[in-house]
């Protein structure tokens, strides 16, 4: 009977110590001590204790890559060149990576460990991005499901950016969703109106982050933003600006056209906005009144789901953009709406004679 | 059946909160492995491949497709509405970004709604996953099958393959 306990004893003893060198084994060997991060040659430096992933080390410094998964490698977007440092690129980053982006060094920052020195390529606009907490100011029915939300700024902080740019709305855990949550919204106030953003949110059935702006959230509230972000924006030119927008697309183009008043523009502009019914429109007095108000700008709001008679023009947003021109060839056309509406648009743009190159667009996807 | 620990990856990831709000799942109590098993068993039996289904649910979308989001007749019979919404989906496999936005089907002779997106058709066609039974965007094989007249092939079609 004593040797069987003893042997259990023994067993135990030899277990523990293994387990114990083992856990003083993997202190020492995952201890990757202080690495230092460099970001665009130098201009942004910085030291941290190596083991955590690259996007998160980045947050910390204020360094915001898109993200909508919160770093979970299933939505692509932290992408960034690792130019020295990444090591090998891993499994899980390959579905989301082409080969030219692989050979360009193109590596997911949540899934590239700090485990030595980094040298990191991020494109520039990005080390403007800034987070700021703010506070729900005024949440305003716009159609049965699009709401503008007003989201005031904390304390001084201002945001610069450019008409037509988005910023990414973060979402904190709620209900069943146990981590952090963010998506990308136009902002439709003009870069002036620095001390807010407007974001136009329609609802998506399911979406984690649609809901929670419907369901949960609530004037006063405090919520959380980085931007801003993105490559739509005005060009500079003298050609006439067709904006064509169908839904929550109508947001860039309410800050653009915000912001060519402001510059006082004479640039022609006319914005064209796609819907089905009567009850699928908003900003229509809003619009109308700046159109009454500017000679250069000019507003076409189509319904495609009703009879002639309501004063809105008829048809597909398209079909009304190809009555009202003979060609384009002196004109720039920008879009913002589903992948749907912005393929149609642009085929009847190029059958206009518009040029693709002078065609922009920011695509829903 | 027993299940691999990469599937149990996935299915964390199909879980309410992760990546959608409702999850993959709905209401099934069943190992993914036993979701996939089940299904791969059911396309078998009807004799048609997880790629027929998938094709099938992207040309409906595609006929259906209208730039204001309207509900269209498509083969004289299903009523077909396609709505496009902004971002992309990841597919809990870890394969890929899909476009977000519903198809959903009405078929007025069999009276069955059904509803998909693009990564529903990916999931299909990749990885033979239809949904868990109760999830909103479940897709039973058999109700496919006779709503999208793909019933049994008069031959047995070769396995289905998969991916997972």
């Amino acid at each position: 009977m004593h040797d069987v306990l003893y042997a259990v004893a023994v067993l135990c003893a030899i277990s523990g110590a293994l387990a114990a060198l083992l856990l003083v084994a993997e202190h020492f060997l995952a201890d990757y001590g202080e690495c230092t991060i460099d970001v665009n040659q130098g201009e942004r430096r910085f030291t941290v204790t190596g083991g955590g992933d690259l996007l998160s080390n980045l947050g910390e410094q204020k360094l915001f890559l898109p993200s909508a998964c919160g770093g979970r490698g299933s939505c692509g977007l932290c992408k960034c060149r690792i130019l020295a440092g990444g090591g090998p690129v891993l499994p899980t980053e390959l579905p989301y990576l082409t080969e030219d982006e692989q050979a360009r060094d193109v590596r997911l920052a949540c899934q590239v460990k700090v485990k030595r020195d980094l040298e990191v390529q991020v494109p520039q606009e990005l080390l403007s991005v800034r987070e700021f907490t703010a506070t729900v100011e005024r949440i305003e029915d716009l159609t049965h499901d699009i709401k503008l939300f007003r989201f005031a700024l904390d304390g001084d902080e201002r945001i610069r950016f450019r008409a037509g740019q988005y910023v990414q709305l973060v979402v904190p855990p709620y209900d069943e969703v146990r981590e952090e949550t963010f998506r990308a919204y136009s902002i439709a106030s003009p870069p002036s109106d620095d001390g807010a953003v407007d974001l136009v949110i329609r609802l998506v059935p399911n979406g984690i982050v649609t809901t929670y702006c419907f369901e949960h959230l609530r004037e006063g509230d405090t919520a959380r933003l980085t931007g801003p972000f993105g490559e739509f924006r005005l060009h500079e030119s003298d050609r006439e600006c067709l904006f064509i927008a169908g839904g929550s697309g109508l947001a860039p183009f309410r800050s653009m056209v915000l912001d060519m008043i402001e510059h006082e523009n004479t640039r022609k502009a006319t914005f064209y906005f796609g819907a089905v019914e009567e009850k699928d429109l908003y900003y229509v007095d809003f619009f109308s009144k700046l159109a009454a108000e500017h000679d250069w700008f000019s507003y076409v709001p189509a319904l495609s789901g009703a009879a002639e008679g309501h004063g809105y023009e008829t048809g597909l947003v398209t079909e009304v953009v190809g009555r009202h021109y003979e060609s384009l060839d002196n004109h720039e056309a920008y879009l913002c709406g589903s992948p749907g509406m912005i393929d149609a648009c642009i085929k009847v743009l190029a059958d206009k004679g518009l040029d693709d190159e002078r065609v922009f667009y920011d695509k829903f996807s | 059946m027993r299940q691999r620990p990469d599937l149990e990856r996935v299915e964390e990831r199909m879980r309410p909160g992760e990546l959608t709000l409702h999850g993959f799942l709905g209401m099934d109590d069943r190992a993914l492995a036993d979701v996939l098993e089940a299904d791969e068993r059911a396309v078998r039996a009807l004799g048609r491949t997880h790629a027929q289904f998938a094709e099938r649910l992207a040309e409906l979308t595609d006929a259906g497709r209208d730039i204001l989001e309207r509900e269209r007749e498509v083969e004289g019979r299903y009523k077909v509405k396609v709505r496009d919404d902004r971002g992309r989906l990841p597919c809990p496999f870890g394969d890929g970004l899909f476009a977000k936005g519903d198809t959903v089907l009405r078929d007025p002779r069999t009276g069955t709604r059904l509803r998909w997106n693009a990564l529903t058709v990916h999931l299909v066609r990749i990885h033979g996953f239809y949904g868990g039974r109760g999830s909103d965007y479940r897709l039973e094989p058999a109700t496919l099958a006779e709503v999208l007249d793909l019933g049994s092939a008069p031959e047995a079609a070769p396995g289905p393959g998969r991916s997972a």
